[in-house]
């Protein structure tokens, strides 16, 4: 401390010691008036450009350029982090998307190549990925080699809960449009409904990607920022919205409802599962051949036996390399002056709505099933809600809530199955919106 | 009156994909379950039929042995490539440590025996 107080003392004294020098000369010597008052300009210009430096710099840094948005946006960043970090809800998601949202919105002097909107910064380069729609198939191979579809394929009546959830993204759909969104933006918002992530990046960045036209002549909106964002914060907040919805559509008996267990699946039929939902399901919508193929491709190298290295690689570091590059490219994609808009706060409103209406989907539409079937085959209607995607957070969401109202039934394979023919469903129903309005 | 037009326009399309969205995610499902609860079987039993017998389990199939080959060769491959993988190398510490040596007084370098220093 004492060091840095004498170096200070002694540049002030360096800078300010010539004007006092000058000062004093003129009051005492007349003779060399001319002289001193050049060496007092110089210094005066000095000390101008220093300050006018000092200003310029100051200019350039954040505090400057802050915005309430900025400030706003960054607060944002930092209750997801502390979601993140304090309550567990979909760390992996929550952090580099939080942290993210404080890169994307430290405010800068645009045309330096440093936002992720400018074309040329780093963060632009690392960006292309979530606007091409790259990231997302390499998310859904790590996907396809994590799952295990053998309780869907012991239990194959369980698919319809995963299609039933996405009357959510239909709804949403409609619902988008009504509040005067074009098609190709309302069918982007309406992925949000699907409850899955990759698949709304997808989806938002062939339809509502700022760059297509149509047809009237004006450009669609940039809409990507927002709808990943809130995809994934309502995916993060799946244990919050389901549980009451659970309670107030399934009576106190039916939740109590024991399922057999799933029969044994063999081998070979985990090995014709990715095959035969591959070729089924593409040639069914061929535009979701980006994540289905990556899907049941993963799936594929999982169950073959032989490629135990390709899947080990695809589900643990392939995934985690391009989490963590769509999470902060996400993240810092809500840049304050593009992102804070009604069309922002209108998609969130609609997304909130949409995981509504697609756990009620499927919860309603379980129940509908157990009209049909009696005694054991009788399905527990609460794993209808775990039929939107959100792998495994909603089936572990279904799982709590059974042990809440009967301690010994284990519902969690069950609800694996819907949840993981969510993926499937919502993946085709984007490739259905986006052949008709791609 | 145009964006009117235009909006009810959107709207019944809307319409449109919304039904026949719903439509194929179910009828893709409800195919692709129907192809599970019963096209699987069906091709699990072609399989069957087709590889007649060659699907056998390893304890039924017969061990076309070689007379020559014993137990004590194998026992004797065995050990030699347990010895090979296992006891290649010495095992060292590779803890390394700088023991500090005790030394002996010697008074041959001496500092109090200098040229400046005379006794």
């Amino acid at each position: 401390m004492k060091k840095i107080l004498i170096i200070f003392g002694v540049l002030s004294l360096l800078i300010f010691i010539r004007p006092a020098l000058g000062l004093n000369s003129v009051q005492t010597n007349t003779e060399s008036t001319t002289i001193v008052q050049a060496d007092e300009e110089t210094s005066e210009r000095f000390i101008d450009e220093a300050i006018g430096g000092i200003k310029q710099f100051y200019q350039y840094t954040g505090f400057a350029n802050a915005t309430s948005g900025h400030l706003l946006m960054i607060l944002i960043g930092i209750v997801f982090i502390y979601l993140g970090i304090k309550f567990d809800y979909e760390p992996l998601l929550l952090i580099p998307i939080g942290a993210g949202v404080i890169i994307g919105n430290i405010p800068f002097v645009a045309g330096n190549q440093t936002g992720i909107y400018e074309t040329g910064s780093v963060l632009n380069y690392l960006y292309f990925g979530v606007v091409k729609g790259i990231y997302p198939p390499l998310i859904f191979l790590g996907i396809g080699a994590m799952t295990d579809f053998s309780s869907l394929i012991a239990n194959p009546k369980l698919m319809l809960l995963g299609a039933a959830a996405q009357i959510g993204v239909f709804a949403t759909f409609l619902g988008a449009l009504y509040l005067g969104f074009n098609l190709p933006e309302a069918g982007a918002i309406g992925i949000i409904g699907g409850a899955d992530g990759p698949t709304a990046i997808f989806l938002s960045s062939k339809l509502a990607n700022g760059v297509n036209i149509l047809a009237d002549g004006t450009v669609v909106k940039n809409l990507i920022g927002p709808i990943a964002i809130a995809a994934y914060s309502y995916m993060a907040l799946v244990p919050v919205i389901q549980p009451p919805l659970m309670r107030l559509l399934i009576s106190k008996e039916d939740r109590k409802i024991r399922m057999k267990a799933p029969r044994a699946v063999s081998q070979k039929e985990k090995m014709l599962f990715p095959i035969i939902a591959l070729i089924l399901t593409t040639f069914i919508s061929p535009s979701a051949l980006p994540l289905l193929g990556m899907l049941f491709f993963g799936n594929l190298l999982k169950e073959s036996g032989r490629t135990e290295r390709l899947a080990d690689t695809a589900r643990t570091k392939l995934i985690d390399i391009v989490t963590i590059l769509l999470g902060v490219t996400v993240g810092a994609s809500t840049q304050a002056d593009i992102f804070i808009t009604k069309d922002s706060m209108l998609i969130f409103g609609l997304g909130a709505i949409s995981f509504v209406i697609a756990t009620m989907g499927g919860l309603l539409f379980a129940k509908f099933m157990n009209l049909f079937l009696k005694g054991e085959d009788r399905i527990n209607p609460l794993i209808g809600a775990a039929g939107v995607s959100a792998v495994p957070d909603s089936a572990r969401v279904v799982h709590a809530e059974a042990l809440k109202s009967d301690p010994h039934n284990y519902l969690l394979m069950h609800a694996m199955a819907p949840n993981v023919s969510g993926v499937i469903g919502s993946a085709i129903a984007a490739g259905i919106i986006l052949s008709f309005l791609g | 009156m145009t964006p009117q037009i235009l909006e009810i326009d959107q709207l019944s399309e809307g319409y449109i994909i919304l039904i026949t969205g719903l439509l194929i995610v179910f009828g893709s499902l409800i195919i692709l379950s129907l192809f599970f609860k019963y096209g699987v079987p069906i091709l699990l039993y072609v399989y069957k039929i087709i590889t007649k017998g060659r699907d056998r389990k390893i304890k039924d199939i017969a061990i076309a042995a070689d007379e020559k080959f014993t137990g004590e060769i194998a026992a004797a491959i065995a050990t030699a490539i347990h010895l090979y993988l296992h006891e290649k190398h010495d095992t060292e510490n590779a803890i390394l440590t700088i023991k500090q040596a005790r030394k002996l007084y010697s008074p041959w370098s001496s500092k109090i025996y200098g040229t400046q220093n005379r006794l």
